[in-house]
C-alpha cells in the first residue's frame, strides 16, 4: 500500500478527493523528509566531514558542534542581494534553478523509504527515475546557456558531455537488476532483495544485488559521481579551470536553488543506489526508513570522501573514461549478469 | 492512476517549495540597483563580445550524436531485461540471449568504428599544438 492511500484511509476520505488530499499530504511529507536531509542537514554534513578529512574543526562557534550555522547560513544565503548581469537570456535564466532543484526532487516519487514511505508504485518506477533524474542536463545547459557568461557557458557544454557519456553506462548497469528482479516496479526490485543468500550461522546474508553482483555496484556507483557532479568528475564546475561553471553568474536565492538541486541529486544518487543495490529498506531491528537514511547518507558520506581523497579528471579523459572505459564494462556486465540468470540455476 | 496522482501532487510540492524560497528571499533582501556590479565576470576584465558566439569544440557535437544512437537502444534493451527471466525458462537460454547479444554486438562493433575514427579522443586544435611547449 502506497502512502497517499494509507492517508486517505486514516483521514476516512475515499474517492478521487481521498486520492487528491492523500496524494498531497503524503508529497509534502515525501518533500520535507528529502529537504530535512538535503537541505538542512547536508551542507552541515558536507562541512563537517570535509573538515575531518583535511584535519580541520570547520564551523563550531554557534550552537553545539556549529548546527547554528544550518540557521544563520540559509537566512544569510537568502538576504543576500539578487544581481541579474547584463544580457542573460530571461526565462531560461530564471527556469533553470527551479528546474534543477524540482527535477531532483520529483525521483523520490518512487522510491520505497521503508515503514509504508512510498509515494507511488507505477510499473515503471526506475525508468521514471533515470527520466526525471536526466532534467537536470536541461537545467545546467539553459543555467550555462543564459548566463551569458563564457564560463558559464564552457560549464553548461561540460555538463552536457559528461551526463551524456555517463548516462548510458548509469541506465545499462541499472537495468542489469531488472534482469534479476524481471520487474521495473521498485517494490518489486526490493522484494525480490529479501531473500536470504546464504546462512553464516546465525547471520543470514540477504540477497542484495550489490552482493549478487558486485561488479554492477561498483560500475555504478562509478557513473553515478558522474551523474551528479562531483569528484573526481567535477568539471562541470571545476573551480581551478571555469571559475564556478554554469552557476558563475547566479546569486542569492538562485544560487541557493542551484546549490539545493544538486544537494538533492546526491541524495536522489544515494536513494537509487539503495534501493536497487543495498535492498531498500531492508535491515535488522530498526525500522525501515532508518536504514533507508543510514544507507543513503552512506552514499553521501562516500561521495565526500571522493571529494577530499580524488583528484579531477581532464576533460578529455572524462570523454575517455566514459566512452572508452564505462560503456564497455557496461555492456559486459549486462552480458554477465544474462549469462548468470540465464545459465546458473536459481 | 492514483499513482500519477501522487506524482503529479509531488511536481506541485517541487515547484512550490524553489517559488516559496524565490518569495521568502524577495522579502528580505536588498536591492541596491548600480549598472557596474552588472558586468559579467571575465576574471576581473572588461566583457569582451558575446559568450553566445562563442567557437568551442566539435567534440561536444561528436559525443551528442553517439549519445543518441546509444540511448534508442538502451530503449530497446530494457524490455528485454523485463521478460529475459522468463523468456529462459519458456525458450531457453540461448534463443533469449543470441538475438540481443547480436544487437548489442553490431553496435559494439559501431563503437569502435567510431573509436578508430577518433570520436571519442578529443579533438586537439593543430595551432595548439604547434603552441606546446614542453
Amino acid at each position: 500500500m502506497t502512502l497517499p492511500d494509507t492517508i486517505s484511509d486514516l483521514l476516512g476520505i475515499g474517492g478521487i478527493a481521498g486520492d487528491l488530499v492523500g496524494a498531497l499530504l503524503g508529497a509534502v511529507l515525501v518533500g520535507s523528509i528529502i529537504l530535512a536531509q538535503a537541505a538542512v542537514a547536508g551542507p552541515w554534513a558536507k562541512r563537517k566531514i570535509t573538515a575531518a578529512f583535511t584535519d580541520r574543526i570547520a564551523i563550531d562557534k554557534i550552537g553545539p558542534m556549529g548546527l547554528g550555522y544550518i540557521i544563520v547560513d540559509s537566512v544569510r544565503l537568502l538576504s543576500k542581494e539578487l544581481i541579474i548581469p547584463e544580457g542573460v537570456d530571461r526565462p531560461a535564466y530564471d527556469i533553470a534553478p527551479v528546474l534543477l532543484a524540482g527535477s531532483a526532487l520529483l525521483g523520490f516519487a518512487v522510491i520505497p523509504m521503508g515503514s509504508g514511505i512510498q509515494l507511488a508504485d507505477p510499473e515503471v518506477g526506475l525508468i521514471y527515475v533515470f527520466a526525471v533524474a536526466s532534467l537536470a542536463s536541461v537545467a545546467l545547459v539553459m543555467a550555462g546557456y543564459s548566463s551569458n557568461n563564457k564560463y558559464s557557458f564552457l560549464g553548461g557544454l561540460r555538463a552536457v558531455a559528461q551526463n551524456l557519456a555517463y548516462e548510458i553506462p548509469l541506465i545499462l548497469t541499472g537495468i542489469s537488476v531488472v534482469i534479476f528482479a524481471g520487474s521495473l516496479q521498485m517494490s518489486e526490485i526490493v522484494a525480490a532483495q529479501s531473500q536470504t543468500l546464504v546462512e553464516l550461522g546465525p547471520i543470514a546474508i540477504p540477497a542484495w544485488y550489490a552482493i549478487l553482483n558486485p561488479f554492477a555496484f561498483v560500475l555504478f556507483l562509478a557513473a553515478n559521481l558522474a551523474e551528479v557532479g562531483r569528484n573526481p568528475f567535477d568539471l562541470p564546475e571545476a573551480g581551478q579551470e571555469i571559475v564556478a561553471g554554469f552557476q558563475t553568474e547566479y546569486s542569492s536565492v538562485y544560487f541557493v536553488l542551484l546549490y539545493l538541486g544538486e544537494f538533492v541529486h546526491i541524495f536522489l544518487g544515494g536513494a537509487l543506489i539503495a534501493t536497487i543495490f543495498l535492498g531498500g529498506p531492508a535491515g535488522p531491528i530498526l525500522p525501515g526508513i532508518v536504514w533507508f537514511l543510514i544507507k543513503i547518507w552512506g552514499v553521501f558520506l562516500l561521495t565526500q570522501w571522493f571529494r577530499s581523497a580524488v583528484p579531477r579528471v581532464r576533460i578529455d579523459q572524462m570523454i575517455e573514461i566514459g566512452w572508452k572505459g564505462l560503456l564497455v564494462l557496461a555492456f559486459a556486465n549486462l552480458f554477465l549478469t544474462a549469462i548468470i540468470v540465464g545459465v546458473l540455476p536459481t | 492512476m492514483s499513482e500519477w496522482i501522487a506524482i503529479g501532487a509531488l511536481i506541485v510540492v517541487a515547484v512550490t517549495i524553489p517559488l516559496a524560497m524565490m518569495f521568502v528571499s524577495w522579502l528580505i533582501r536588498p536591492s541596491v540597483p548600480e549598472q557596474g556590479k552588472r558586468a559579467t565576470y571575465e576574471s576581473g576584465e572588461v566583457p569582451t563580445g558575446s559568450s553566445r558566439q562563442l567557437r568551442f569544440n566539435i567534440q561536444y557535437y561528436m559525443v551528442a550524436l553517439l549519445f543518441v544512437i546509444f540511448d534508442i537502444e538502451t530503449v530497446f534493451i530494457i524490455p528485454w531485461t523485463v521478460i529475459f527471466d522468463d523468456a529462459v525458462s519458456e525458450i531457453g537460454f540461448v534463443d533469449a540471449f543470441l538475438p540481443m547479444a547480436a544487437f548489442i554486438g553490431l553496435l559494439v562493433v559501431g563503437l569502435a568504428w567510431a573509436w578508430r575514427k577518433g570520436a571519442v579522443s578529443w579533438v586537439k586544435s593543430p595551432k595548439a599544438e604547434r603552441q606546446r611547449i614542453e
